[in-house]
């Protein structure tokens, strides 16, 4: 019976299709910019990266799968004249952002998928541990709508969004939410922002998370910690595992520099699970 | 103590609770009555300041406590249902609010995917981020992507070269006729348009055979997916010159299922837009037959300006396309019927300044031009990985009749009817075995007539010519091709064939003139050929030589000697792709060919009132070498195309063409003398995005220099024409409510004959139209031309022409327009010439004002 809800409610369409721009520190020191799009019914919404969708979507049929290889293998190999062959994965279609977001009002909670370190996993979170504060005209205009600001402290940092009453859907980018209108803009201490750069009417389905079952249910705060411990130990633990790499990183001149610490308090968006 | 301070607590929190008002209530769809969940609840304050919010819930519920509600609203609200608000000072709770539909506009920004993304090799246009709002088919946006650039005739290039194949959603309905397509498919229905560069279109040969041109794709957006789409416009209206009614319709239909497609279009007008372009075949290949025309009988035409204002026409296009995917393989069908008739009349007056008086010689030439055609396409294609097969079975009718008057000094009547009649069948398949072996079978047969008639009365005479021309052209081969550590090697063999009969009769010839005046002549060949070809990859190099040799046998019916000649004409290219943004490519051929037969033609033919054309009578070989580079460069990331070619030809011939005048009569002929040609050309172009304004900019510049040798009036003439071009445009929406298009272009050239030089004649065009949107359902244009065309040297002949178009959007699928074009009614290109002893003054006609009031419709 719950499949059979699932089911339904996953046929559900889209009215709305925003597409923001993401802003974080990395830890190399420049910030790292992302495309995300966020689709929206009064009910639901989910939050992913198009291109991210696209291979799952591909990759969760065994046709689609081999497709998608043939695709990679046109992109990214290259035939020696010996007829050896070699990859660059950085010139094919690759996923480069795991996470997605499904905002379900109706259950009063958000599902997050994700990567942590090297596994796959997603947890549910309740609607209310966001809770947001007016503050009175700090108006901002965004792609053409007068947005209306509030503030909250979420996860470790403190939030800035800037909502228009003018959509009025209580969703936003990421996990983002619970404001009498569309989020179209947010900023957090340490560098983090979301911009709406498109907003536009859709009859898109909002298809479930595609290949649930690669991924296993996780406590949050472990599974970052777990996240920043391989990102720190990779060379190790892949050592560990019976290869023998170095890992290493480029500057701008190309020259192999130490690769730099992923330290949360800084690089994550939410840097709780390092607060006492 | 203690219960005495329970007692307090108690006490507290009871006035406290006292204090608030709990607003709760329901939202439910006013029409089903069912709860609404996620409407946005607010309670706002005699100043309209939020107090408090949250979300109905699963059951529609919602509920908040205030300290007070006095003066407060409860404003409810909720995607595709109205705005309700309820004053919150008279109303008990719990509220039921019910919502009724309406519509939450949306102040739309287009979702920007980049507007051009790379993957591997094919580079991906987001056609919103592109598309103006004067834009309706994809046609006018494949216009502003830079990279690609669309000619005049509606042909598509990708950095510089052909496309070789259109496909829409992966299919290649329409072949070389695309322009059905972009001149049809509305750019609302397409989401992407893809360039697969280096695209092979046989799947057997990928990875076997290198490709260096690439192709299209339209990506349809969903709603025009498993669907029918439909789009109409009627329009009518008035006409100051010609002087009438005009009208402008065109219906199109298109269906993207997985396993069926269909383009049906149905177009007419009389408004100057030439309907037989549309359906030309941009990938047709030179007809094996070979025929072309004697008779030359052409409708005056107005230099330099666009054929939009100068074109009288009626024109009719029915064109129906279908693709069925059957299995593995495809059937397609394409059907075309055009119908155009078009006018045309110029008025000369050459005054001669003599001693004894002026002569002043005046000709108008006054002619139409109907021509129908009838083409059909039946074609299976089977495309896989190991196996290729196709047959097309092609046939074309045509019929051309033209008459063209001439009054004034030498009046004379013509009239010529031009049919031509042809069908062929091609058939090919490729079979590759264990993966690196390929076979090849082709052939090919087709057949084609090409009757002529000309009649010419002039002086109370009548002149009738007749001409008979036939051929048969067949073409067996077979290849075999095997490929190892990156070298391809094939060898092609086959036996080509070729039988034409030529028969033309002049009955009464000018007496001024002397010589045979009927041909009956046979030009038939047999030829076997072998064509060996290496390709060579290395690195992301590919080298590729092909070496054809072949031996034909000529007959000519006892008319002329029969002849054997063995030809050799290798060619080497390579091509280099260091990066996926740089590509460059160079190559060279040489060889002996056998001349054109068309030229064999001992007896002469009238060509038109003036002109007689005679050939050679001889048979003979011509040698050429040419040699080529090309570079191009991408950075889909910022936006930039740049591509540059050079080419150097050569040709030795051992004709010549010699002119020669008989009172009023030209005659051509050949003479056997040596006649050496060579031709440069040279061009670039340079196109980037322009984000800021979601525009394009676009730079072109060409130059080319041809010199060739003839014979006028017995002397020796080294002719060079140079000519050289520059062009720019720029479009974009730097304002919501504002968008624009500019296009300039310079041109000029120069003649010189035997080291004299005429002047350097230049001609400028400018053209720009602006586009207003006071309010998302109005549109309107105003877009102007200017000419400035260089008559004789620092002569000039400035020509402005305005119009305008407003556009009234009624909703998304009806839309109503009216528009004015040429305001000023300029109707007349008139320019008089000088030099010291004539003058030379002509007119021609433009069409004049026209307004056109137009509706259209899509589904």
């Amino acid at each position: 019976m719950c499949i059979v809800t699932i089911a339904a409610m996953a046929q559900n369409k889209a009215e709305i299709i925003v597409s923001y721009e993401c802003t974080n520190p990395s830890k190399l020191g420049k910030p790292v910019m992302s495309k995300m799009s966020l689709l929206a019914s009064p009910t639901e919404a989910k939050y992913f990266n198009d291109l991210s969708l696209w291979v799952d979507s591909l990759k969760s049929t065994p046709e689609g799968k081999a497709q998608y290889m043939e695709i990679l293998k046109k992109a990214c190999m290259t035939v020696e004249p010996d007829g050896s062959t070699s990859w660059n994965l950085t010139k094919g279609p690759t996923k480069k952002t795991y996470n997605y977001v499904f905002t379900n009002l109706a259950n009063e909670s958000l599902i997050h998928y994700g990567k942590f370190g090297e596994d796959l996993g997603y947890y549910i979170e309740p609607l209310a541990e966001m809770q947001w504060t007016m503050v009175e005209d700090s108006t901002a205009n965004v792609l053409g709508y007068e947005c209306l600001m509030a503030e909250c402290d979420y996860h470790g940092r403190h939030w800035k969004a800037w909502f228009t009453p003018e959509i009025p859907m209580s969703f936003g980018p990421w996990k983002l939410h619970g404001l009498p209108g569309l989020i179209l803009k947010a900023e957090a201490n340490g560098g983090f922002s979301f911009l709406a750069t498109g907003l536009e009417h859709t009859d898109r389905i909002m298809t479930p998370m595609y290949m649930q079952g690669d991924y296993s249910k996780v406590d949050r705060k472990e599974a970052l910690k777990n996240a920043e411990y391989f990102v720190n130990n990779q060379e190790s633990i892949m050592n560990a595992q019976g290869q023998n790499v170095k890992i290493y990183s480029s500057d701008d001149e190309g020259n192999k520099i130490e690769t730099p610490k992923y330290d949360g308090l800084k690089h994550s968006i939410e840097p709780d699970y390092k607060m006492k | 103590m203690n219960r005495l301070l329970a007692y307090m607590l108690f006490l507290i929190v009871a006035i406290s609770a006292v204090a608030q008002v709990s607003v709760s209530g329901t939202v439910v769809d006013k029409d089903s009555n069912e709860p609404l969940t996620g409407a946005s609840v607010i309670v706002k304050g005699a100043d309209g300041k939020i107090k408090k919010y949250t979300t109905s819930k699963g059951d529609g519920g919602f509920a908040m406590s205030l300290p007070s509600v006095s003066g407060c609203r409860l404003e409810v609200s909720m995607m595709s249902f109205a705005k309700k608000t309820i004053p919150l000072d008279s109303v008990s709770f719990p509220l039921t609010v019910q919502l009724e539909p309406g519509t939450t506009l949306l102040k739309e920004v287009t979702v920007k995917a980049d507007r051009i993304r790379e993957q591997g090799d094919t580079i991906t246009y987001n056609v919103g981020s592109f598309a103006q709002q004067q834009d309706r088919s994809i046609g006018d946006v494949l216009k502003r992507m830079p990279g690609i650039n669309v000619e005049q005739s509606g042909k598509i290039q990708y950095q510089g070269e052909d496309i070789n194949k259109f496909y829409i959603e992966g299919s290649d309905l329409l072949g070389g006729k695309y322009g059905i397509a972009t001149n049809g498919i509305s750019h609302e229905d397409v989401g992407a348009v893809e360039v697969m560069e280096n695209h092979q279109p046989m799947q057997v040969l990928s990875g076997i055979s290198f490709s260096d041109k690439a192709a299209i794709n339209l990506k349809l957006k969903n709603k025009a997916k498993a669907t029918w789409s439909f789009h109409g416009d009627a329009g009518g209206g008035y006409s100051w010159q010609p002087d009438g009614a005009i009208w402008d319709g065109e219906l199109f239909a298109m269906a993207v299922m997985p396993n069926f497609q269909n383009i049906t279009t149905f177009k007419t007008n009389n408004i100057g837009e030439d309907l037989l372009a549309q359906a030309t075949d941009f990938l047709a290949s030179r007809r094996g037959t070979d025929l072309s025309r004697y008779v030359g009988l052409s409708l005056p035409g107005v230099p330099n300006l666009s054929r939009k204002r100068t074109l009288f026409n009626r024109s009719a296009l029915v064109s129906t396309n279908a693709l069925w995917k059957l299995g593995r393989g495809e059937f397609k069908t394409q059907i075309d019927y055009s119908f155009s008739r078009i006018t045309a009349e110029a008025a000369n007056v050459t005054t001669y300044f003599l001693n004894d008086g002026n002569r002043v010689v005046t000709e108008d030439r006054n002619g139409v031009d109907r021509t129908h055609s009838l083409s059909g396409k039946f074609i299976y294609e089977l495309n896989q990985k190991t196996a290729f097969i196709n047959n097309t079975l092609k046939t074309n009718i045509a019929w051309d009749d033209v008459r063209l008057g001439v009054t004034g000094s030498l009046p004379n009547d013509q009239t010529a009817s031009l049919p031509d009649y042809y069908v062929g069948n091609d058939f090919k398949i490729i079979k590759r075995f264990n993966g690196k072996h390929l076979v090849t079978f082709i052939s090919k047969n087709e057949w084609e007539s090409l009757p002529q008639t000309l009649s010419v009365s002039m002086n109370d005479g009548l002149i009738r010519q007749h001409v008979k021309d036939h051929a048969f052209y067949t073409h067996e081969s077979a290849a075999y091709a095997f490929s190892v550590k990156g070298v391809t090697i094939s060898l092609e063999g086959g036996v080509k064939g070729y039988f034409r009969s030529l028969n033309t009769e002049l009955p009464d010839m000018p007496e001024e003139i002397p010589g045979e005046t009927t041909n009956v002549l046979n030009t038939n060949y047999l030829t076997i050929y072998a064509t060996p070809k290496f390709e060579y990859w290395v690195k992301r190099v590919n080298f590729t030589l092909n070496a054809p040799v072949s031996f034909a046998h000529y007959t000519f019916d006892k008319a002329l000697a029969t002849r054997s000649e063995v030809y050799f004409s290798p060619s080497l290219s390579m091509n280099w792709k260091p990066n996926n943004r740089f590509s460059m490519s160079v190559s060279g051929s040489t060889g002996r060919s056998p001349m054109d037969l068309n030229m064999i033609q001992p007896g002469y033919v009238m060509t038109n009132y003036r002109s007689f054309r005679r050939g050679v009578d001889d048979f003979y070989n011509s040698s050429s070498q040419r040699v080529s580079g090309r570079l191009s460069y991408r950075h889909t990331r910022r936006g930039i195309f740049a591509n540059a070619m050079v080419l150097q030809s050569w040709s030795h011939r051992p004709y010549t063409l010699a002119q020669q005048l008989y009172g009023d009569y030209v005659v051509y002929s050949y003479t056997d003398a040596k006649s050496d040609g060579q031709m440069l050309m040279a061009s670039g172009n340079i196109g980037k995005t322009l984000d800021f304004m979601r525009g394009s900019a676009n730079i072109t510049g060409s130059f080319s220099r041809n010199e060739s040798h003839l014979i006028s009036e017995n002397t020796n003439v080294n002719s060079v024409g140079t000519s050289w071009s520059v062009g720019a445009k720029i479009n974009g929406a730097p304002l919501r409510w504002f968008s624009f298009d500019y296009r300039f272009q310079w041109a000029s050239s120069r003649m010189s004959m035997n080291g004299i030089n005429a002047s350097w004649l230049g001609n400028m065009e400018n053209d720009l139209l602006l586009n207003i949107m006071p309010h998302k359902k109005w549109e309107w244009h105003i877009s102007g031309e200017h000419y400035r065309n260089e008559l004789t040297d620092d002569q000039f002949k400035n020509v402005l022409l305005l119009d305008t178009k407003l556009i009234y959007k009624l909703n998304r699928r009806l839309e109503l327009s009216a528009s004015l074009s040429n305001i000023f009614n300029q109707r007349t290109y008139n320019y008089t010439t000088y030099n010291q002893l004539t003058s030379f003054e002509s007119q021609r006609w433009l069409r004049g004002r026209e307004l056109l009031i137009s509706i259209s419709l899509r589904k």
